[in-house]
């Protein structure tokens, strides 16, 4: 309560003194200069990111970079803390549901300030343009990823069960699969790891049924009756054993992506965004593949899209604008640090890094490079709204109440709706 | 234990004959000096906050532009706030049923420990130590592995053939959990009723096992009434500990109230809305509003306590 409230008073009083922020087209500076970095992920993202950091120094001996990283659940609550009590890091890695919100409430830099340092032009238009917002640019992509269906093989031979057609399947074939794979799992192996926790499945979902979450204008634009037949979808999964009993879900669904079903070999089938390959095989030990998503033939166009996986983008109050944009620079454009970082935050969208790379993968990677390279996808949905950030925990609180029988799929979607309504309204 | 005869004073109006006012006044000053950094503390850390955040609590503040007047529209949405009013229910069974709980076996052990074990120092100590730790951020890490689905608690009713769940990732039995935690750490009442069992004249017991009265009527009509104070003082202290529970549910949600909002504790809704949210001037109106709460259930507390407090003095 007390540190709440302490926070709250310190931001107070430093909005009042100190808003804009630098240029950051200004000379680098000779003195040493420390620069905060901080971005969430697994272990395996900590580990090539560091060793980015260190090559990095190494080139620049004047600028530290202190890495400040965590897992994606706490990253947020963090980076709000800091930005409010103005002690934001330089250096932040973005991600789409926030990027409005940030952007729009001045806390990043336009980077259009930041051009001498930081430049751009190897990145195809269309993929700069996701970290466009109100028309100046706050964020540089970092890579591109889709949603997409991993499958355990090991297990599936293991069960004697055949990997299902991934271009033909239906919602329906994947539970189908999901059960044989329960049946023959004897309790310790569920088919599916339930979704209905995070942004890329409802997407889908709504995509596949021709709706949209948002509308361009940033208003709520999902049916309820396309909602409703999501969460009866993952509902029918819990109470047919193919995926996990809800308490089960939901501990899992908490955790760490190494706790996850599919880290855990828990379960066979499970939704993820297709540069996860990597960071899940390394934790399963298990031969992995992607599948294209069920429902993708049956749909009247593709659900499927890019998806920037995260952004660059750099505090407007950084007190070293310029160093940060070197550096931004440098994880954007270096050939030598795209050779340590590969695909794990996704295939880079700069095309000459993602060329220069794709030979140098290993198997995991180039297996999720191609999976991109081969999918048809639809245009991208419109950048989350601000105010809408916590869609994500909007989603999963409904998918908890549904699951644990407190709300109808019916109710629930009606309520989703006039939440996350609500919270566009008041930003 | 001054401050529970503070706490006595207070609850009899005398004001004017104050401990501190009486002694001599060079003592006053030692007193001044080592109140000092509290003060120094309270002025320049606490203090200055607790005023903005009363004003913030009028405003639109979304943490990173400057704040906007918005007169009593914060205070009008708590109104239609169906997640605050949930957040109000889990708060008053969290601490209606963990207070009391808590209190019964800080009460049971501290008779325990008072008939003069062997070893007293240790199984004191040992039983305080929870309160230390209680709401510390590693207890509930711990409290998250051991009601987990494959937790020590699970494997313990294993063990009776027993098939356990996830108890904290089910909204049936995530408060229970915290509910547990809290009672768990019954150490620091414990101490104090300790204290207190010290301060009752043995002659008193004498005297009624002279007259035949058994070990339940002593208790009853001794320990009961001559401790009621210290039980009073305990009362109030751990219910406004308990309002103010936030790590506890923090940890062991990862934050976000879950499952289903059933552990959502008022201060965690009030961190979510301010840092989750961007949604700082609301956050700061709920912690006004959960001061005048708490106000309130102490205002009952003291009003209640002239029905069943004692004071012999």
């Amino acid at each position: 309560m007390r540190r709440i409230a302490l926070a709250a008073a310190a931001a107070l009083m430093l909005t009042a003194c100190g808003s804009g922020g630098g240029s950051a087209g200004q000379e680098l500076s000779k003195e040493p200069v420390t620069l905060r970095f901080t971005w969430w992920g697994a272990d395996e993202r900590h580990k090539r990111t560091q060793q980015v950091i260190d090559l990095f120094q190494k080139k620049h001996p004047n600028i530290t970079v202190k890495g400040e990283f965590k897992d994606w659940n706490g990253y947020w609550e963090s980076l709000a803390t800091t930005v409010a009590a103005n002690d934001a890091p330089d250096v932040i890695q973005m991600d789409e549901l926030y990027l409005a919100s940030y952007a729009e409430r001045g806390a990043l830099l336009d980077l259009g300030t930041a051009t001498k340092h930081l430049k751009t032009a190897d990145f195809d238009k269309s993929a700069l343009d996701t970290g466009i917002v109100k028309g100046k640019q706050y964020a540089i992509p970092v890579g591109l990823s889709t949603y997409a269906i991993v499958a355990n093989t090991d297990l599936l031979d293991q069960f004697k069960i055949k990997l299902p057609d991934d271009g033909t399947w239906s919602w329906d074939d994947f539970k189908k699969a999901g059960a044989e794979v329960s049946k023959a799992g004897g309790g310790k192996v569920t088919g599916v790891q339930s979704f209905g926790f995070d942004a890329g499945s409802l997407n889908i979902w709504a995509r596949q049924n021709g709706a949209a979450l948002f509308d361009v204008a940033g208003k709520v634009a999902v049916p309820e009756n396309v909602l409703a037949s999501y969460w009866t979808f993952i509902k029918d999964l819990a109470k047919s054993g193919v995926s996990p009993a809800p308490s089960v879900t939901i501990e899992r669904a908490g955790g760490p992506l190494d706790q996850s079903g599919t880290a855990t070999n828990a379960s066979v089938f499970a939704t993820w965004w297709n540069t996860q390959l990597t960071s899940l095989s390394a934790a399963s030990g298990s031969k992995l593949k992607l599948l294209r998503l069920p429902g993708e033939s049956q749909a009247s166009s593709p659900a499927a899209y890019y998806k920037p996986s995260m952004f660059w983008s750099i505090s407007s109050r950084s007190k070293h604008p310029a160093e940060a944009a070197v550096f931004v620079d440098f994880l954007a454009n270096s050939e030598e640090a795209a050779n340590i970082l590969l695909t794990d935050r996704g295939v880079p969208a700069n095309t000459k890094i993602r060329a220069a790379i794709t030979p140098k993968l290993g198997e995991t990677d180039k297996a999720a490079v191609e999976f991109l390279d081969t999918i048809k996808v639809g245009t991208a949905p419109r950048v989350t709204p601000n105010g809408a950030s916590n869609l994500e925990a909007i989603i999963k609180r409904h998918t908890e109440e549904v699951l644990f029988d407190r709300l109808t799929p019916e109710q629930a979607a009606k309520s989703f709706i006039k939440e996350l309504q609500t919270e566009i309204d008041g930003a | 234990m001054s401050a529970l005869g503070e706490l006595q004073r207070m609850r009899k109006g005398s004001r004017g004959t104050l401990g501190v006012a009486r002694e001599p006044k060079k003592d006053n000053k030692a007193a001044f000096a080592f109140l000092l950094p509290w003060f120094a503390g309270l002025l320049f850390i606490t203090a200055g906050p607790i005023a903005a955040s009363f004003v913030l609590g009028f405003t639109d503040y979304n943490l990173i532009q400057p704040p906007v007047f918005n007169g009593l529209d914060n205070w009008m949405r708590m109104l239609g706030d169906a997640r605050l009013h949930k957040a109000l229910g889990v708060t008053l069974v969290y601490v209606l049923v963990s207070v009391p709980l808590q209190l019964a076996c800080a009460l049971a052990l501290a008779l325990l420990l008072d008939k003069g074990l062997r070893g007293l120092a240790f199984y004191r100590s040992a039983f305080y130590l929870p309160s230390l730790l209680g709401s510390s951020v590693a207890i509930a890490v711990l409290w998250r592995q051991i009601f987990g689905a494959d937790g020590l608690f699970n494997q313990v009713l294993s063990m009776a053939g027993i098939e356990g769940k996830g108890w904290i990732s089910d909204p049936d039995s995530a408060l229970s959990t915290l509910i547990v935690l809290n009672v768990w750490t019954f150490g620091a009442p414990m101490v104090i009723f300790l204290a207190g069992l010290r301060q009752i004249p043995a002659m008193y017991y004498e005297a009624a096992a002279t007259d035949g009265a058994g070990k339940w009527t002593q208790f009853r009509r001794i320990t009961i009434p001559l401790l009621s104070p210290i039980v009073f003082f305990n009362l109030v202290l751990q219910v406004i500990h308990a309002f103010q529970s936030f790590t506890q549910a923090f940890v062991v949600s990862g934050g976000s109230g879950g499952p289903s909002d059933s552990t959502l504790f008022y201060t965690l809704y009030l961190y979510q809305r301010g840092f989750g949210n961007f949604d700082m001037g609301y956050a700061s109106a709920l912690a006004w509003l959960l001061l005048v709460i708490i106000a309130a259930f102490t205002a009952i507390n003291f009003w209640a306590a002239k029905f069943w407090v004692v004071y012999d003095d």
